[in-house]
């Protein structure tokens, strides 16, 4: 007994460390979206976001003050590098300790921070880990300082500023809402119907029963960009044009395919016994349908809510297709697609922002969707 | 609040009608049209049930119909011309795509992805349903898998830059390869055969979600007492999975293995977005996005290309359904 | 649930503060600065559209869009009429969907002449008058280049001017940090011939003189189109590079071969930052950051007009960074060719008003508005010079107003599998190494036969 007691406990083990391994193997990438979302985007091409916590060292340069003190035959020339407003620019989270430095591009770090080193025409020049620096030249500088690189530590520097430039794009909460409106009827709707489609596919005997399964299946693999121009056309011809019942047709009518297939593949598998021995009780095919069918369906109905629930927010292709072009119809994806990315495509930080900005609620669905794809609702009937 | 009024009146219009018609076409045909009673009950019952699975299916229909037949048609019917939707070519269209090099690339390219992904996705979702399945954090480990079905493919292929890129700075993989003492960052986008493999992964990560959240409620849907007498019959975990719980779920593995391989023949965001179809990575959705909208007639013999590959799986669905009706 | 919750209020909290609409206001007072304002005036008395509306489509977003709508509250101001603009960044999908669904706006902002000229032998764009026409040669430096770009076979099959241009994109630049150039002691180049050896100078000093990045996505490789074609016009004449663009000089001929030659002499090992392959990979929105490194990755890089936008937060052009004309060779017989894009409002639903604001892009003003707060460039010959927010702006202009040639990017000429197809990717491959400049002349022209069975 002790022995099958072992083998479970470090059997017990071994699961909680592969899930352990899986979920940071399928994480990771994600962190790192999510910590670029909080950094600008020099940080981002400057380090990985894996260094993101830690200071990094950042090669900068300023310029020296040129205010001179006369000191018997030389000029001294004192003050903090970091007074000047182009060192500042490098370290938006402050200057940290300076390392090193040097007065060519070249040779940014050439010398160690503290040591003082002639830098030609008698000139010499130490700027300290600090950021103060002592500048001796022979003659006048004139209104022009010299020109100094340093190597300083970086502190780490995180930000808010990319969401706040999200979320607050002009029009983004009408842009939330349409969203909403175009989301809600194009999940309901397609599950609704496909599950009276695939209720009578599974359960109800008519002739051409096979043949339209094979067409469903068919039709899945229909890429939609077929569909695009044909169908826009019908909806200006008969008077819907570009608008949200034309968007819920749409989105209803390709999402259809997976939905009967899905749905009448699991209905099929109920027990059959259930469903004969309703009907032996003189129940309708629509009340049998409503009483047992559609709850016993319920974890495929969330499954496949959840999925069209996905696609519908994040699709962009039929959003920009089927709804006008105009502020007051633009959907969350047009708005950050054809707003925020295109004028910024190589922002990194604010493309970031975006996708986690838009993960948001699909992830809250996918949360209280969750406790309906659980055993308890199956009563353990399906076989 | 005038914007979320109008949206909640739009959104309970549409789901309304929709609730409404079957509701009410039901009761039309049970009540007035072939009511259960009076003298032709018999008869008014069978023609209600022949009537009714048609009344079932049509909105569905109509709407597949509609938006997906009827285009699909149409496209054949372009295919057959040239560039000018004028010129008539046959399959002249078929004859010169199946010539070129860069169609046979992609061809091949689909077939390793039809091949892998749908393969690895549901391994990897079904393994992990079973090992989450009596975890006590187990809808949490779920949850963070699944999360990236949630990524919009933009969202995605931009994660996968931070592990891809050319720099030990921004990417993961080449700042583990200098962690390592490589010298200089390697391209994984530009490895011949070797990137399309890498941009799997990114399909792989996004879909296994999908065959994870399929698979576990299958697997707990398994009958308590089927697994109870496994296990009094001395099965040990091994032997409980693969002999027990796979065949109960057989149907289902095979559903969540069809669905994904019909996404694999339509995904073209990850290949257009992270490499443009460059250095032998063009897939055919990809491959035909380049002709769209540009020479129609080709674009559309890639998509029925793209709907022949598909047959086999219509055909094997066809039999099954078969099956099961007897 | 408590999540969800906070979500729907935070979203009604969001819906309460909006609804305020942006009325565009005017940038510039009227009558102030050195702008023409009497052309406005003029334009305003001839024109009265109150009450139309005018719907405008293109490809500029953001800040571009911004700007777009600070030069039409002009026009809405002067003639009563409203303009509603909309931007989008796959604008060229969008214009054909809705041209086929009949439901296409008035103006259409074509940043591509290739997809223009389509959808004028379709009959989906209205001809402009031949005045306009005529007005372009003598108000537009280079002026009969711009009535030819803008001139295409209609469904007719004659040829009319079907688009107005405006906004010009100088490509045949190159970018570098005075600075860096100074500490090494270098001298901008004056011809092409003093380019190579600036090249080969840095590279003898051990350090890298080119940042090249062909990453962009679905484009990825056209940056490396612009180089070829600036190079095709510094090694043939105008007149070749139009036979090239129309197909009469094959991609695989000596020319051409040659022109692509030239462009692999600037990927030799050591001439580009992180070598040949990363070229190819590197998004050309971040392959300019390695000029402002310390030490620089680079020391020059050729890119369009627009590239300051992807400098680092708070560059300025003229101090920390500036350009020169990617020179022409010494024996002068090319002249000074200067390669460009362009945006060209073309009528795709006609209408009174629209005709009107098509009137209105030849006023100096609809060109100074935009110029003044930066990002426009144009061979407007009589716009006020004193309107450029820099110099380095009013030099950019010069550039194309000195131009003896001015030819369009030849990729978005051609027809769209060669000029966003085979073109690109056939530059990726010869930039990794992988195939050398006949192969790919090759490779490109086999797809260019295969389009004409």
């Amino acid at each position: 007994m002790d022995n099958i007691a072992g083998t479970k406990s470090s059997l017990m083990w071994a699961t909680h460390l592969s899930v352990l391994f899986l979920v940071l193997l399928w994480l990771i990438p994600t962190i790192g979206l999510f910590v670029s979302s909080f950094r600008d985007r020099d940080q981002i091409s400057e380090s990985g976001w894996w260094e993101a916590p830690f200071a990094v060292e950042l090669t900068a340069r300023g310029r020296t003050a040129a205010d001179a003190v006369q000191d018997g035959d030389v000029y001294v020339i004192t003050g903090n590098i970091y007074d000047d407003p182009e060192a500042r620019s490098y370290f938006p989270g402050g200057g940290g300790e300076i390392v090193a430095f040097g007065t060519s591009g070249r040779a940014p770090g050439e010398f160690p921070a503290g040591e003082r080193v002639e830098i030609g025409d008698g000139e010499t020049l130490v700027v300290n880990t600090d950021g103060t620096y002592e500048w001796r030249t022979p003659e006048d500088p004139g209104d022009r300082g010299q020109r100094v690189y340093f190597a300083a530590e970086s502190p780490p520097n995180f930000t808010t500023e990319n969401y706040e430039q999200v979320l607050t794009a002009d029009n983004m909460d009408r842009a939330f809402i349409n969203t909403l409106t175009v989301t809600i009827p194009a999940t309901i709707i397609p599950i609704l119907v496909a599950a009276f489609a695939a209720y009578a596919l599974a359960w109800m005997d008519f002739p051409g029963r096979g043949v339209l399964i094979a067409v469903v299946v068919g039709l899945l693999v229909v890429p939609l960009q077929l569909a695009l121009v044909p169908m826009l056309n019908l909806h200006n011809s008969i008077g819907i044009g570009q608008s949200f019942i034309g968007i819920w047709f749409a989105h209803t009518a390709f999402g259809m395919p997976l939905a009967v297939y899905l749905l009448r593949n699991y209905m099929a598998g109920l027990p059959r016994d259930i469903i004969e021995s309703a009907k032996v009780d003189g129940a309708t095919d629509f009340e049998l349908f409503l009483r047992i069918v559609l709850p016993l369906s319920l974890p495929a109905l969330a499954a496949f809510s959840i999925f069209q629930f996905l696609w519908t927010w994040n699709d962009l292709l039929v959003a920009k297709v089927f709804l006008p072009s105009d502020d007051a119809s633009k959907v969350m994806t047009v708005k950050i697609a054809d707003d925020l990315l295109g004028s910024r495509g190589g922002d990194w930080g604010i493309l970031a922002t975006a996708a986690f900005v838009s993960i948001a609620v699909p992830l809250v669905v996918f949360f209280s969707m969750q406790r309906f794809l659980v055993r308890g609702l199956l009563a353990g009937s399906v076989k | 609040m005038p914007v979320i009024l109008q949206g909640l009146i739009t959104i309970l219009i549409g789901v309304g009608g929709c609730v409404g018609y079957f509701y009410l076409s039901n009761l039309i045909l049970d009540r007035f049209i072939f009511p259960a009673k009076g003298e032709n009950i018999g008869r008014n019952i069978n023609r209600a049930n022949a009537v009714r699975p048609w009344l079932f299916l049509f909105p569905a229909m109509f709407v597949l119909g509609l938006y997906l037949v009827y285009p699909v048609v149409g496209s054949f019917v372009r295919s057959l011309y040239g560039r000018n939707p004028n010129e008539f070519v046959g399959l002249g269209n078929y004859i010169s795509l199946f010539g070129s090099s860069d169609f046979q690339t992609s061809f091949f390219n689909n077939f390793l992805w039809v091949i892998i992904v749908p393969a690895a996705s549901t391994f990897i979702g079904l393994v992990v349903a079973q090992l989450t399945d009596n975890l006590s954090w187990g809808n949490l480990a779920k949850s963070l898998i699944f999360m990236p079905m949630a990524i919009s493919f933009v969202g995605a292929s931009l994660i996968w830059k931070f592990v891809y890129a050319n720099d030990a700075d921004i990417g993961l993989i080449n700042a583990i390869r200098a962690m390592l003492g490589f010298e200089n960052p390697i391209d994984v986008m530009q490895i011949p055969f070797w990137n399309n493999l890498f941009l799997m992964v990114i399909l792989i990560w996004i879909q296994t979600g999908f065959a994870m959240v399929i698979l576990s409620a299958a697997l707990r849907g398994i009958p308590e007492e089927t697994i109870e007498a496994a296990i009094l019959d001395g099965a040990n975990p091994w032997q409980l999975f693969f002999k027990i719980k796979v065949p109960q779920i057989m149907a289902t593995i095979v559903v969540v293995w069809t669905t994904i391989t019909i996404l694999v023949l339509k995904v073209f965001d990850i290949v257009y977005t992270m490499t443009g179809g460059n250095f032998g990575t063009e897939i055919l959705p990809s491959y035909m996005m380049d002709f769209m909208f540009r020479d129609d007639g080709r674009a559309t013999a890639i998509a029925f290309v793209i709907m022949i590959v598909v047959l086999p799986v219509m055909i094997w669905n066809i039999r099954e359904a078969r099956k099961e009706m007897r | 649930m408590t999540t969800m919750t906070k979500f729907y209020a935070g979203a009604a909290i969001l819906a309460l503060s909006s609804g305020i609409a942006h009325a565009q206001d005017l940038v510039f007072e009227k009558g102030e600065g050195a702008f023409s304002w009497d052309s406005l005036e003029e334009f305003a008395s001839n024109n009265d559209f109150s009450g139309e509306s005018i719907d405008i489509t293109g490809p500029w977003t953001g800040a571009d869009a911004e700007l777009v709508n600070s030069v039409i509250a002009y026009f809405e101001d002067a003639t009563g009429a409203s303009v509603n603009y909309s931007g989008s960044d796959s604008f060229e999908q969008d214009i054909v969907i809705s041209t086929e669904a009949n439901s296409a706006p008035n103006i259409a902002v074509f940043p591509q002449p290739g997809l223009l000229s389509d959808l004028a032998s379709r009959g989906a764009v209205t001809p402009l008058e031949d005045e306009t026409a005529e007005w372009i040669r003598e108000n537009y430096a280079a002026g009969d280049s711009w009535v030819d770009l803008a001139t295409f076979e209609g469904e007719g099959g004659e040829d009319r001017l079907f688009a107005f241009p405006y906004k010009i994109d100088v490509k045949s630049l190159v970018w570098y940090v005075p600075e860096q150039f100074e500490e090494l002691g270098l001298e901008v180049p004056e011809t092409y011939e003093e380019l190579k050896e600036l090249t080969q100078t840095i590279a003898d000093e051990g350090e890298t003189p080119w940042c090249i990045g062909l990453g962009s996505g679905a484009a990825t490789g056209w940056p490396a189109t612009d180089w070829v074609e600036d190079l095709m016009l510094r090694t043939v004449s105008p007149e070749q590079y139009d036979a090239w663009v129309s197909n009469e000089l094959d991609f695989s001929s000596e020319e051409v071969v040659n022109a692509i030659g030239e462009y692999g002499w600037f990927l030799q090992d050591g001439y580009v930052s992180g070598g040949r392959e990363a070229a190819a990979t590197t998004d050309f929105r971040d392959s300019p950051s390695g000029l402002f490194q310390f030490p620089p990755e680079c020391y020059m890089h050729k890119q369009a007009t627009f590239i300051p936008t992807f400098f680092p937060e708070g560059t300025v052009v003229g101090e920390d960074v500036d350009f020169f004309y990617f020179p022409a060779p010494e024996s002068g017989d090319l002249g000074q060719p200067v390669l460009g894009g362009g945006t060209m409002f073309a009528i795709t639903e006609d209408s009174e008003a629209t005709r009107g604001f098509i009137d209105f892009l030849q006023t100096p003003l609809a060109h100074e508005i935009w110029a003044a707060q930066g990002g426009l460039l144009t061979p407007h010959t009589g716009i006020s010079q004193d309107v450029f927010p820099s110099d380095s702006q009013r030099a950019l202009n010069d550039i194309l107003l000195n131009a003896t040639t001015f030819r369009f990017d030849a990729s978005d000429l051609m027809p769209g599998e060669i000029g966003a197809g085979a073109f690109w990717t056939q530059m990726v491959e010869f930039t990794t190494g992988s195939q050398d400049a006949q192969a790919t002349g090759e490779a490109i022209q086999s797809r260019w036969d295969a389009l004409q069975n």
